[in-house]
């Protein structure tokens, strides 16, 4: 099968600064144009039948890719198996529905606001359970993303099971009003958010919590013995996807001016672990091509109306046994060139040498060195 | 401004600022055909509500265009999955799609609730078969559907009432026992229903609530046994509320058992079983279709559905008389939104049964739903008469 | 809080919960046998178990033509429809259960996938299986008419126990150390045992690898099968979407235990059970799942491990 994120990664990495940028702008601006591509011939095969076509490019495909790139920081980049990112989702859109509600703070007040709370709930919930390994964090957070729920069913002063409603829209930015006549400013709205998310992804990703996560995914044995602080840069992940999730909750409360526990359950959290997983884990593109694909299909396919979650489920099924790593799937390691190898061979017979490291941990660790000695022939 | 015009102008713009053309609209001509929306859950886990009520607008859309009118009506199925994040966007496209000129839904109030701005926008009306949360048509709520929605089912505040009545109809000395489902609807009546229990000088000797769908009642059970309660009302829909008697039965609980809207469906006779079942007190506003419709509607019901019979489904009757209100102004030559919104604010009409209704300002029916009282008798739920 | 109903009921509270316990005892057990040799989180598993509970709804309907109104069987009929129930019940679980880890994870598996890639798969075969059986029954609930008259068996001060719920316990509890003896004393659960600490090593050894984890899922399908018929003897009714609850439920139990360990799904199931009973009576039945969630995350602060779970060994996402 041939590796389409590396084809492109070749293709990228030949070319010169100019053409970048302009293959950048040309990208961005054929993004923003999509909410008119159903009135073209050309392009309108896009327009899903029944739903709006506009109103499903900001939900649910723009806020998918807004979270599952959210998700992606903390599954793909950190290793962290999250069941219940939905949570953060709904706490930025209940505290923009409460505080739009309550006060008459607006919806770019409240977006940092919500961001805050999603972040606070990321580092309480972190604390206690990020010190747990790979499946007992999955239940937690699974457990987790149900009781966010639960607790506005229960709490009758946010509404209870009748959600609140009449969330106000935000104000008029640059003569664009948000409102429901207008999915397509929301759109941009999203598209923005979802560039200032890829650009922070690509930065962290290049410097030392990038690095971080990275040693954390591949081996916390390993990044604890080479002085990474393990607890911190999880909550970290934890904590920046959180609040990726309460901006996309906080745009997709005043947007739909309603919100209600029912739109918070468990299938969304799975959707979008589905979406990081599908498109590529740990790889920007894959995610947002996953991302775009199954939020996009259920809708495309509403024709098909009854038999539609089937189809998806069928469509998970066949796509993970043809592609296991995903559409796009992360840059992989084992490419080395002659000198690498040479390389990667020399640590790993001073690693074995040693006596004093397990077996095992070596051989993480030589598969560390291997890649800072990557880094280093690729310079 | 109309949202399909205000869209097909933003078009145009972004085509003359591309290519530096022009495109003009072409102007519609007089519409030898209309399309009336069903929007409810075809899929989810409300889809079996969704899917009754169907069978109530085919059939009403059937018997239309049997008569050959010179507007012919077709139904767009439109599934919302009774899900408020999804039903928006579905919301809005009808409201977009120029050929719709009048939708039959939703089902059920939280995403009816949801719906509201894309209505409002459109300025498409809007009758429900049966979303009965108050608010939706409450003068004082701000988020109410005013001026589009109307519903042909009774508000619960009608129902709740009724309810207590009826649960506690006989019982001398009452101590009532109230479970809910945390839903929009079975939280809605609950919350309804207390004030008229209070003011009747019944005991509320506990409350519960337990999330739907559950597996296990039992705890739920030991607790009203131990309140030594007489009466217990449920408060949700009958899949749960069957579950539920089950449980009582087992517990050794021998008192009374009373249930809303929810619960009056063929449904529940086989949830709780013919023996446990037996005895139970119902109030609904449903009218079972072919108690409702005479015998020439139920052979259109069979054409038109394939189904023999409308027995066991819920709300047929509901969907039949919230369709007609449109196939009604259709008939008397309304074919915009406008003229439809106009028609349905201020028409009267025809349902089932054959009885007369009009709408309040505020989209209730202004004769007031009667509340029937139903009870469960030899495995099959019998209507004994108004609550 | 309401100290005084678990005071007046605490008996039908404790005996109510052993049952729910050891229906989610057996589910648990799904889970974990999966995960003590894959490291995977099954999560077709809730899937499996709805599939064993129309099996039991199917031939207790058609087969036997039981009815709403039909009475309660007694003697030699009654012990043939309820084994015919268990059987089909279990012999559909175990195939469904064979086949999802053929179409779901040994492709997956053989190519070296990354985990959460099964999981996927996993979650894709899930929603395949309840979307098929949700437009087959057009998303009504099945309910399964009563075989088994409930009658008590004893009943003291108005305590009792009823046939079904000591049914369920002493099936759950025989079937139990039928699972943990096989895997403990036999050659192939020795095999099971091998290569859940160490697949190269076990392949090495010349354990055929596909065969024993198509026997585990087997086994796991078989018990959790077993819990779909007690399921349906108690509660007497389903849905497309039963698993959900019941699956969930399970899998917390199997964590709470220390998933991977067969005792510790014993003990975390039996554990669920009854707070979710004692919970729901003390606090209101809204609060069980808060409750029961902020146990799970107490004992995991104090035990990271689960209750009885030795050290995970790192797992790659």
């Amino acid at each position: 099968m041939i590796n389409l994120r590396d084809k492109g990664a070749e293709l990228w990495e030949g070319a010169n600064r100019l053409q970048r940028t302009a293959f950048a702008l040309v990208a961005i601006f054929a993004a923003l144009c999509l909410p008119y591509a159903g009135n073209f011939s050309l392009t309108n095969f896009l327009n899903t039948p029944i739903s709006s076509y506009e109103a499903v490019l900001v939900y649910p495909v723009g806020m998918y890719i807004l979270m599952a790139l959210g998700l992606n920081i903390v599954v793909g980049k950190s290793g962290l198996l999250d069941l219940g990112y939905v949570a953060f989702f709904a706490i930025g859109a209940y505290t923009a529905a409460i505080l739009g509600t309550h006060t008459h703070l607006n919806t770019w007040e409240i977006l940092p606001m919500g961001m805050g709370f999603a972040m606070l709930a990321g580092v309480l919930l972190g604390l206690p359970t990020l010190r747990l390994r790979g499946d007992y964090l999955a239940i937690v957070t699974l457990g987790f993303g149900e009781i966010v729920r639960i607790l506005a069913i229960n709490t009758p002063s946010i509404g209870g099971p009748n959600g609140i409603a009449g969330v106000p829209q935000p104000p008029t930015v640059l003569g664009q009003a948000f409102d429901i006549t207008h999915p397509d400013h929301f759109f941009w709205l999203v598209v923005i958010m979802i560039l200032a998310v890829i650009w922070m992804v690509r930065r962290l990703s290049i410097r030392r919590p990038g690095r971080a996560w990275e040693a954390i995914r591949q081996d916390e044995d390993v990044a604890l013995l080479m002085g990474v602080p393990i607890l911190r840069y999880k909550i970290w992940s934890f904590s920046i996807g959180a609040a990726v999730g309460g901006a996309a909750g906080v745009i997709f409360a005043s947007e739909q001016m309603f919100v209600a526990p029912q739109s918070f359950n468990y299938n969304v959290s799975v959707l979008i672990l589905s979406c990081v997983v599908f498109g590529g884990m740990g790889n920007i593109w894959g995610v947002v091509l996953g991302a775009s694909i199954l939020s996009y299909l259920p809708e495309r396919i509403r024709f098909i109306s009854n038999a539609r979650e089937f189809v998806f489920g069928l469509a998970l099924v066949v796509m993970m046994n043809i592609r296991p790593e995903g559409l796009l799937p992360r840059k992989k390691r084992e490419h080395l060139s002659d000198e690498e190898r040479a390389a990667l061979k020399a640590t790993r017979a001073a690693l074995t040498a040693s006596k004093k490291a397990s077996k095992k941990a070596s051989e993480k660790a030589s598969e560390k060195a291997s890649e800072k000695a990557e880094k280093e022939a690729s310079k | 401004m109309n949202l399909t015009t205000k869209r097909t102008l933003g078009v145009a713009a972004a085509v003359a600022l591309a290519f530096g053309s022009v495109v003009a609209t072409t102007a519609q001509a007089a519409p030898k055909s209309a399309t009336i929306a069903f929007l409810s859950p075809l899929t989810g886990s409300e889809a079996g509500l969704g899917q009754d009520e169907l069978l109530g607008a085919k059939t009403a859309i059937y018997e239309y265009n049997q008569t050959n009118p010179t507007v012919k009506v077709s139904l767009l199925t439109a599934d919302d999955q009774a899900d408020p994040s999804v039903s928006p966007g579905v919301a809005l496209g009808l409201a977009q799609n120029a050929s719709v000129i009048g939708v039959v839904g939703s089902c059920c109030s939280g995403a009816t609730k949801a719906d509201f701005p894309a209505f409002k926008a459109g300025r498409l009306t809007v009758v429900s078969p049966s979303a009965t949360n108050a608010t939706l048509t409450d003068p004082k709520s701000p988020t109410n559907g005013f001026p589009f929605f109307h519903r042909v089912a009774a508000t619960d505040a009608f129902q709740g009432p009724a309810l207590a009545r009826y649960a506690n109809k006989g019982v001398t000395a009452p101590k009532d026992y109230l479970i809910d489902d945390a839903s929009t609807y079975g939280a809605g009546l609950k919350a309804l229903t207390t004030p008229s229990l209070k003011s009747a000088g019944v005991t509320v000797v506990g409350s519960d609530t337990v999330i739907a769908p559950a597996s296990d009642y039992s705890a739920t059970a030991s607790k009203v046994v131990a309140s030594k309660a007489n009466v217990v009302i449920y408060f949700g829909y009958y899949s749960d509320a069957g579950k539920l008697k089950k449980a009582l039965d087992l517990a050794g609980y021998k008192g009374a058992y009373a249930s809303g809207d929810g619960t009056d469906d063929d449904g529940y006779i086989t949830s709780a079983g013919a023996t446990d079942a037996e005895g139970t007190l119902i109030t609904s506003q449903s009218v079972p279709f072919e108690l409702a419709a005479p015998a020439a509607v139920l052979k259109d019901f069979t054409a038109a559905t394939g189904l023999a019979s409308p027995a066991g489904h819920a709300y047929v009757t509901q969907a039949y008389n919230a369709t007609n209100v449109f196939l009604t102004c259709i008939k008397s030559g309304a074919t915009s939104r406008a003229a439809i919104q106009n028609c349905v604010a201020t028409g009267s009409f025809t349902d089932a049964t054959g009885s007369k209704f009009n709408f309040t300002r505020y989209g209730d029916i202004a004769q007031g739903a009667p509340v029937g009282a139903y009870l469960v008798k030899g495995g099959k739920i019998i209507p004994v008469g108004n609550a | 809080m309401n100290f005084s109903v678990v005071g007046s009921q605490f008996f039908p509270l404790l005996i109510n919960g052993l049952a729910l316990g050891f229906i989610y005892v057996l589910v648990s057990v799904g889970y974990t046998m999966v995960y003590g040799v894959l490291r995977l989180i099954n999560f077709a598993n809730s899937e499996i178990f709805m599939l064993g509970t129309f099996a039991t709804a199917i031939v207790s309907t058609s087969v036997f033509k039981f009815n709403q109104n039909s009475q309660p069987s007694h003697g030699m009929k009654l012990f043939i429809v309820l084994l015919c129930c268990l059987l089909a019940s279990m012999a559909t679980s175990g195939v469904v259960a064979v086949f999802v880890e053929l179409i779901a994870y040994r492709r997956l598996r053989t190519k070296g996938a990354n985990r959460l890639g099964s999981l996927i798969s996993a979650i894709g075969t899930s929603i395949t299986l309840s979307e098929g059986v949700r437009i087959l029954t057009h998303s009504i609930p099945v309910a399964s008419p009563r075989v088994l008259s409930k009658f008590y068996v004893f009943k003291i001060h108005g305590v009792g126990l009823r046939i079904d719920q000591l049914l369920t316990i002493a099936s759950g509890l025989l079937l139990f150390i039928a699972v943990d003896r096989f895997v403990t004393k036999t050659r192939m659960g020795k095999a099971i045992r091998a290569v859940s600490m160490s697949e190269e090593n076990s392949k090495l050894m010349g354990i055929n690898l596909n065969r024993v984890i198509s026997l585990t899922f087997l086994i796991g399908g078989l018990v959790t099968g077993a819990a779909a018929f007690m399921y349906m003897t108690v509660y007497e009714q389903t849905v497309f979407n039963v698993g959900f609850n019941i699956g969930l439920a399970a899998f917390t139990a199997a964590v709470l235990g220390g998933i991977g360990n067969l005792r510790g799904a014993f003990y975390g199931g039996l554990a669920l059970g009854l707070a979710e009973e004692y919970f729901s009576a003390l606090l209101g039945s809204q609060w069980k799942e808060i409750t029961v969630f902020v146990v799970l995350v107490l004992v995991l602060l104090v035990k990271p491990n689960g209750l009885f779970g030795e050290a995970v060994q790192q797992t790659r996402v």
